[in-house]
């Protein structure tokens, strides 16, 4: 992905991610796969929790991103909810559930306790019973499962920004996949084959690399797989 | 695709067109918005039907000014009878400031017609092609979302900073700020604000990183004369510009005369109207009422967004025919004393007057009894003549008695919030 044509520019934790015509796109398809590897069907109406600067947010609707032709919302004919992480809008957020059904919350790791408790206080915990999904999206740290959380986490998405490192949590395997095509694996090293960012590479910590032909539902994907006591069981 | 052709430099017709012509123009737009809205909107089909109001007959402003307001508790009970077929696929959140939140839809017709207006307000703030613009979170506010969008196609590069508008994130914006070297940004005052306070002492003073920045355009607080010139002061940028926007579709934005910021006459119908729903002439306040002259997205006619507004009289030197529209506050940033609301703006002026004071953060005091026709406020850091202040708040706010709170080292965010009742903060009294 060539970057001295860029003329969008995102700064993000650890690094900048630039993008020129077509970049996006490209994303915006690969975010699709994601969503779709976890289950989420045509139509859907996401309501996304995350910075307006996460390409989690940005790369859903092409009202949100020039040169974005076709953001998550367009490929899926779904619904997109831009919901900011900040504190003071994650306060918002039960509010707003009540007043629209939503298929999928997708939301930041770090915020996920404020909303349960703004839940809590609000007297709206009967909306985490409805049949929405909730989507976590964590960075290098494996997701804790906590059963007093009253927003289960359905599904989990692995989000490194500086890398642009995005892997869904699979329906099959359960573990988190590695796209053929977008990311390759290089002993612990995770290489983004679409970013032409010079630090995109992306060492992973913790967890089990998995080599393709671990599960049907991606036959040359690299998985990453954490073990229950990595995960916090 | 980027369009950088000569729609930068371009000055749209409609600008300019005559007083006559844009009300006929727009008498037209809300004719059409307005059937659009009884075919299709359930929820004004009943409204108007049962106020008598036929959309078909709509022939002047006058007529439409027959139709009833509406606020935000209607809409937000009137839930999916509010839908427009045509309201797009992706929603925003208003800021819950008086009340329930509500959801907002943008679709990409109603986007298109707000990227115009947006690419204007750029013009006007000295946005040229090849520069490089500093923006808000697209997710932050649907107006923020056309931001982006009018940048490239002005032909400019669009960089954005990790995090939100709170001030926790004024870093994360400082490093952007310094690793991109924008010449223009957009912000909240109150975000400003917050990171000149804090880099004030600080090795790296805030105009070294906002070198070469020639325009800050800002929302979110009515501007002061004075705290533009401390923003211009303290950031060493050439200018300074207020944009006004309402997630209801209230689109506003200053030229370089900065009297008032102009409305965008081809995207809204603004009006300002007293307690009784008439028109208040210009120059006087009361309560802004927008319509939205689209018909996809989110329908607004008529909706009260209870914001103490008022046209600016006469001519704007720069040319342009759109009416100047001020906006003060709203409820939630005013104190009634006695019988008169007082806008933290208010205050403001006359705290500012005094050099010292600038750029200080000053909050209301909302007193449990407003009968009582006492004003206080809080203002940062140590006492500075208080009694000519004191005696300024009472001359020209017309209130009995004007009581000072001196927060010392006390630091309140700068906020949207202006108002703090009196029992959230236990404050030292004067």
């Amino acid at each position: 992905m060539a970057t001295e044509n860029a003329y969008l520019l995102f700064d993000v934790p650890g690094g900048r991610l630039a993008f020129g015509d077509g970049d996006l796109d490209i994303w915006a398809e690969h975010l699709t796969w994601c969503y779709r590897m976890m289950g989420i069907p045509d139509g859907a109406t996401i309501a996304v929790q995350d910075f307006g600067s996460s390409p989690i947010s940005f790369l859903g609707s092409s009202l949100l991103m020039p040169g974005l032709q076709r953001g998550v919302a367009e490929r899926i004919d779904g619904r997109f909810i831009c919901l900011d992480a900040s504190s003071e809008r994650v306060t918002l957020t039960p509010a707003l559930l009540a007043q629209l059904a939503v298929d999928v919350l997708v939301i930041r790791q770090d915020v996920i306790e404020l909303l349960c408790a703004e839940l809590h206080k609000k007297g709206f915990a009967e909306l985490a019973l409805r049949a929405m999904k909730t989507i976590v999206v964590f960075g290098d740290e494996p997701p804790a499962f906590n059963p007093a959380r009253l927003l289960q986490p359905w599904r989990h998405l692995m989000h490194l920004e500086s890398a642009l490192l995005l892997a869904p949590q699979c329906m099959s395997c359960e573990c988190f996949h590695l796209r053929e095509g977008f990311y390759e694996v290089d002993g612990r090293i995770i290489r983004n084959l679409r970013l032409a960012a010079p630090d995109c590479n992306y060492d992973l910590p913790r967890g089990e690399l998995l080599p393709p032909s671990h599960c049907a539902a991606g036959i040359r994907d690299w998985c990453i797989g954490w073990s229950p006591r990595e995960r916090g069981i | 695709m980027r369009d950088t052709t000569s729609s930068g430099a371009r000055n749209d017709a409609i600008e300019t067109l005559s007083g006559a012509d844009l009300t006929a123009w727009q008498t037209d737009r809300l004719r059409q918005l307005a059937s659009h809205a009884y075919r299709e909107v359930p929820f004004y089909r009943e409204l108007w039907d049962r106020a008598g109001v036929e959309p078909g007959r709509l022939r002047s402003l006058e007529d439409f000014a027959r139709f009833p307001t509406i606020s935000k508790d209607d809409l937000v009970r009137a839930g999916n009878v509010w839908t427009n077929p045509q309201q797009g696929s992706v929603a925003f959140s208003t800021r819950g400031t008086s009340g329930a939140p509500l959801l907002v839809w943008l679709s990409a017709e109603e986007e298109e017609a707000y990227i115009r207006p947006t690419m204007r307000g750029f013009r006007w703030a000295g946005f040229q092609s090849g520069m490089t613009a500093l923006l808000m979170s697209p997710v932050w506010h649907r107006l923020a979302a056309c931001e982006a969008h009018a940048i490239a196609r002005l032909g400019g590069r669009c960089a954005f900073f990790w995090g939100s508008m709170g001030s926790e994130y004024t870093d994360s914006f400082l490093h952007t700020l310094s690793s991109e070297r924008p010449e223009f940004i957009t912000t909240t005052a109150p975000f400003l604000l917050s990171l000149i306070r804090r880099n004030t002492g600080a090795t790296t003073r805030p105009h070294e990183l906002f070198n070469g920045v020639r325009s800050v355009v800002v929302v979110g607080l009515p501007l002061t004369p004075r705290m533009r010139e401390f923003l211009r002061d303290r950031l060493q940028v050439e200018d300074v510009f207020e944009r006004g926007g309402t997630q209801e579709g209230a689109a506003t934005d200053e030229c370089q005369w900065h009297t008032a910021p102009h409305v965008h006459e081809d995207v809204c119908y603004l009006e300002v109207v007293d307690d009784a729903g008439i028109h208040v002439a210009p120059g006087l306040r009361g309560r802004l009422i927008v319509t939205k002259l689209t018909t996809a997205g989110s329908i607004f006619v008529r909706y009260d967004t209870g914001d103490i507004a008022a046209f600016a009289p006469g001519q704007c030197a720069c040319g342009c025919g759109f009416r100047r529209l001020k906006i003060y506050g709203r409820p939630e940033s005013s104190v009634l004393v006695g019988d008169r609301r007082i806008t933290a703006y208010d205050v403001r002026m006359c705290v500012e007057e005094d050099p010292a004071l600038v750029g200080r953060n000053v909050l209301l005091i909302q007193e449990a009894n407003a009968r009582a026709g006492i004003l206080t406020v809080a203002v940062e850091g140590n006492a500075h003549d208080p009694a000519k202040l004191q005696a300024r708040l009472r001359e020209r706010l017309g209130v009995a008695t004007a009581h000072m709170v001196w927060l010392g080292d006390l630091r309140v965010n700068w906020g949207f919030r202006q108002v703090l009742d009196g029992r959230e903060i236990r404050l030292p009294r004067s």
